[in-house]
């Protein structure tokens, strides 16, 4: 355990040596948050009501700045470039080698990643949007607290379909494709952008079952208060499912794949 | 010297055709995973438009026009520098760019034609159908000064957004590291798939002037289709033709100052 602990501090302290990257990546993010924020003002104005389908302005400002904070620390890119670069290299083949789990690597790899994007991206972004705009608090604190639940739910999720999707790259041999396939799934199902109450059916319906719902549109729906209890509960449940499906998807993949590592040269 | 050099590119661009093209089931699996991803970004943007009918005063086929726009004009100035300058600062770091410089041959020259990025074809793939659609949807008067605008537009696009990667890419020349500000020009490239006009007042500046971006999509095609830009006013057209030349001069000049501050980071 605390292998895994050390590759976390040393992704977070890695990150943290480039200083200057520090300050772009916040900027970056700034940009992103308020023009997210801008695309529903625009929206709203154009259609000339406060309330659309029973949401309020003031409400999609804060789903929008959730949607920044949620899916802002997590990076799904960089675990399945890690595991492509790992393969094309050949230094997978160390990985089997050492006495530790590899996908557990990858993900204690991530956990530092995240902390760090947390502290110097994510937080002061938020926090600055949120002076500039207003931010909602949650519908509840039963609401606050399960979105916290709900957002760490939606990183171990997220991880998990990357780590899935890089080790595909052992059969397709690229990760690039996994990388874009990922990323556009997750632009359309995550309600990133748009969340599902704004879809026609029965395109709402479909991706409201589908997993990418966990990474974005349930936490913010939750902080939101657009669940009962009795829903939170359930699809918060439900969401455990399906990181436990991924979970075994991933180290079922990565048996597989170990038994097909050849490696040529040295 | 030039005679030289125009014999030594097509070699060069065949070659790294060929090397890219190695894998063809890779390679359009690749093509194929970034059309769904950017068909996605259209998407989401069609179900916003499909519950709010305009964004910013702008229709669903302008707003589709846009887009293609954006992407065609993005996807041409790339193929011509970013894979290539990105990676420009592993040669920096490396000390690799050394060996371009003793290379009888434009190092500018030979980075970009020897990694020209025929990867781009699936932008270029989802872009042209598109646009082609949106073309003929929107509610523009097409004449022959209009249809030459337009053409016209899409060059300067290409040039413009050409000359700021290069920009950006020669900083790793002085800073050897440069990959952070393409972090800060992809954010800001996300949001010229909108119209300039639903932004705040300081990121509308900044996406003509510092990081003029805008320049490359709304701008020209707010020009062509009448509506109101921000800032430049009447003289978006003209603003929107002239940029992309005149950004090019800028990068040459970045780019030969770069230079002669290099000094080496590897060994």
């Amino acid at each position: 355990m605390s292998a895994y602990l050390a590759f976390a501090r040393s992704a977070f302290h890695a990150q943290l040596a480039y200083r200057n990257e520090v300050w772009a990546n916040i900027f970056g993010k700034l940009v992103q948050v308020f023009a997210r924020v801008a695309i529903w003002l625009a929206a709203f104005a154009g259609i000339g009501g406060a309330v659309v389908d029973g949401v309020s302005l003031q409400q999609m400002v804060t789903y929008a700045l959730l949607g920044g904070a949620v899916m802002g620390a997590t990076r799904p890119e960089r675990i399945i470039n890690e595991i492509g670069r790992s393969l094309k290299s050949g230094d997978i083949a160390v990985w089997l080698l050492k006495p530790i789990s590899y996908p557990l690597y990858i993900f204690a790899n991530e956990c530092g990643s995240f902390g760090y994007r947390l502290m110097t991206q994510v937080i002061p972004t938020v926090a600055i949007t949120a002076l500039f705009y207003g931010m909602l608090p949650p519908a509840s604190a039963f609401d606050g607290v399960m979105f916290v639940a709900f957002w760490v739910l939606s990183f171990v999720l997220l991880s998990l379909m990357s780590a899935f999707c890089g080790f595909i790259a052992f059969w397709l041999m690229t990760s690039f494709s996994l990388d874009w396939i990922l990323g556009a799934l997750l632009q359309l199902f995550s309600g990133l952008l748009v969340p599902f109450w704004f879809f026609p059916e029965p395109l709402a319906t479909v991706a409201r079952h589908l997993p990418f719902a966990w990474v974005v549109y349930y936490p913010n729906a939750v902080y939101l208060g657009r669940l009962s209890t009795a829903e939170v509960w359930l699809h918060f449940g439900l969401g455990l499912a399906w990181a436990a499906v991924f979970l075994a998807g991933v180290f079922w993949l990565w048996r597989c794949a170990s038994t097909r590592i050849t490696v040529q040269g040295g | 010297m030039l005679i030289h050099h125009l014999r030594v590119l097509p070699l060069l661009v065949r070659m790294h055709v060929r090397s890219q093209l190695e894998y063809r089931g890779a390679f359009w699996l690749d093509r194929l995973a970034q059309i769904l991803s950017y068909g996605s970004v259209f998407a989401t943007i069609g179900i916003l438009l499909s519950r709010f009918d305009t964004l910013g005063g702008w229709r669903w086929p302008e707003l589709a026009l846009l887009f293609s726009f954006q992407l065609l004009a993005y996807s041409l100035g790339a193929a011509m520098s970013f894979t290539q300058l990105r990676d420009l600062e592993e040669l920096v770091r490396l000390g690799t760019y050394d060996t371009l410089l003793v290379k009888p041959f434009s190092p500018w020259a030979y980075l970009i034609f020897s990694g020209l990025n025929v990867g781009y074809t699936g932008h270029i793939l989802l872009a042209v159908p598109l646009m082609g659609w949106a073309v003929l949807s929107v509610d523009v008067a097409w004449t022959v000064p209009s249809a030459l605008f337009f053409i016209a537009a899409i060059i300067s696009s290409t040039l413009l957004t050409a000359a700021i990667i290069t920009m950006i890419g020669a900083t790793a020349l002085i800073w050897v590291r440069s990959n952070h500000l393409f972090s800060i020009f992809f954010g800001f490239w996300e949001l010229t798939r909108y119209p300039l006009n639903i932004f705040p007042g300081g990121i509308q500046l900044v996406l003509i002037t510092a990081v003029p971006l805008a320049l490359t999509s709304s701008v020209p095609v707010g020009a062509l289709l009448g509506k109101p830009i921000p800032i430049l006013g009447d003289w978006a057209g003209a603003v929107a033709l002239v940029a992309g030349p005149l950004w090019v001069l800028i990068a040459m000049a970045y780019w030969r100052y770069a230079n002669s501050r290099y000094q080496g980071a590897g060994g």
